[in-house]
């Protein structure tokens, strides 16, 4: 008998990631090429996308061409930080890795 | 082949070295400083302040200058004991920021009459930011990397960019752009704070304990300067930013509890 937390996993991780084109969004304050990859963070009212993950270091949010899931590594240029994305209460999460 | 416009795709030690690079800083600042004299855009328009507005500002920026000064004097000394190229070439660039911040500031208080910055400093300064200072400067004299970095890019740093960011929600327009332009900045500097001590802690974890002594010293005086701060702001207690959210959370980042 197969054990159903052994084969929901595998699914969850064949469903093909999103990809995303990334526009402009105003954010000024890492070299051009670099400035779509990155949004300041609107307050408590502003949410993350799935290609979306807010740098706890100095809360701008980063975005990725590709949906982001746990385990996959970002940088936060704007404050020079490497970040592992992780699961935490079904949340995503930045962490920093030093 | 790895895209080089997308930052996610660079491998580790390209990342390190485009980040700590004077080419990327003057990319960076390129954003928001070009054609913004004094860090303010000329489509600014100044409003007038009431006395009592315009003398808790004063205040206020004569702190701030205490702050930036302290940086300034710290992160250019920093450079001689520096433990490689890319903390020289990334101190190099924190030293013209804080060179800069400390001019707009003078700038902002001479449009607000003020005619003798230094004494106008030396009267309003904040008794525990000094000591911090002093404290800061005894690091640097000692050449004790891992304190400096702990007080100048993690405390200070963090501290700073918890108030200027309040601050810039809450300021008159011209005074709130040229502190946006400084958190811009900040942003560097404090993640470099964390990234470098992150690493040596990783590699040497016998100097969390002596490091973790030195925190609890200072904290007294980083939370003193920030409630003093606020409250020349006049900003409301329970309308005060979370410091120890950022701040904490930052220090509790890097394995130290209060």
């Amino acid at each position: 008998m197969t054990d159903p937390l052994e084969t929901e996993r595998p699914v969850q991780e064949r469903k093909p990631r999103r990809s995303f084109e990334l526009e402009e969004t105003g954010f000024n304050e890492v070299p051009k090429r670099f400035r779509k990859f990155y949004r300041r963070w609107r307050g408590p009212g502003d949410t993350l996308g799935p290609n979306e993950a807010l740098c706890p270091v100095c809360k701008v949010v980063i975005r990725s061409v590709k949906e982001l899931r746990a385990g996959d590594r970002v940088y936060c240029m704007p404050c020079m930080s490497r970040l592992e994305l992780v699961e935490e209460d079904g949340m995503l999460l930045a962490k920093v890795i030093y | 082949m790895s895209n080089q416009s997308n930052p996610h795709e660079l491998g580790d030690a390209d990342f390190h070295s485009t980040v700590h690079s004077f080419e990327f800083w003057f990319e960076a600042v390129e954003g928001y400083l070009h054609g913004r004299p004094y860090g303010v855009s000329p489509s600014t328009k100044d409003v007038e302040l009431d006395e009592r507005q315009r003398e808790g500002l004063i205040t206020t920026l004569c702190n701030y200058c205490v702050g930036e000064t302290a940086a300034l004097e710290a992160s250019s000394g920093m450079i001689r004991f520096a433990p490689d190229r890319h903390a020289k070439i990334f101190l190099s660039t924190q030293v013209v920021d804080e060179g800069r911040h400390l001019e707009v500031l003078l700038h902002r208080m001479a449009q607000l009459g003020v005619a003798e910055p230094e004494a106008e400093i030396e009267k309003r300064a904040n008794r525990s930011l000094l000591k911090f200072k002093d404290r800061l400067l005894d690091f640097v004299d000692a050449r004790d990397w891992e304190a400096s970095v702990l007080a100048q890019n993690v405390i200070l740093e963090c501290l700073e960019f918890t108030v200027f960011r309040h601050h810039s929600g809450t300021a008159d327009p011209v005074t709130a752009d040229m502190l946006r332009g400084i958190v811009s900045d900040e942003r560097r500097h404090m993640g470099f704070g964390e990234n470098d001590l992150g690493r040596r802690l990783l590699m040497a974890p016998h100097t969390h304990d002596r490091l973790h002594k030195i925190k609890r010293e200072l904290d007294t005086l980083v939370l003193d300067t920030f409630e003093e701060t606020l409250g020349e702001l006049g900003v409301d207690r329970a309308e005060r930013p979370d410091l120890a959210g950022d701040y904490l959370a930052a220090v509790a980042r890097l394995g130290f509890r209060s």
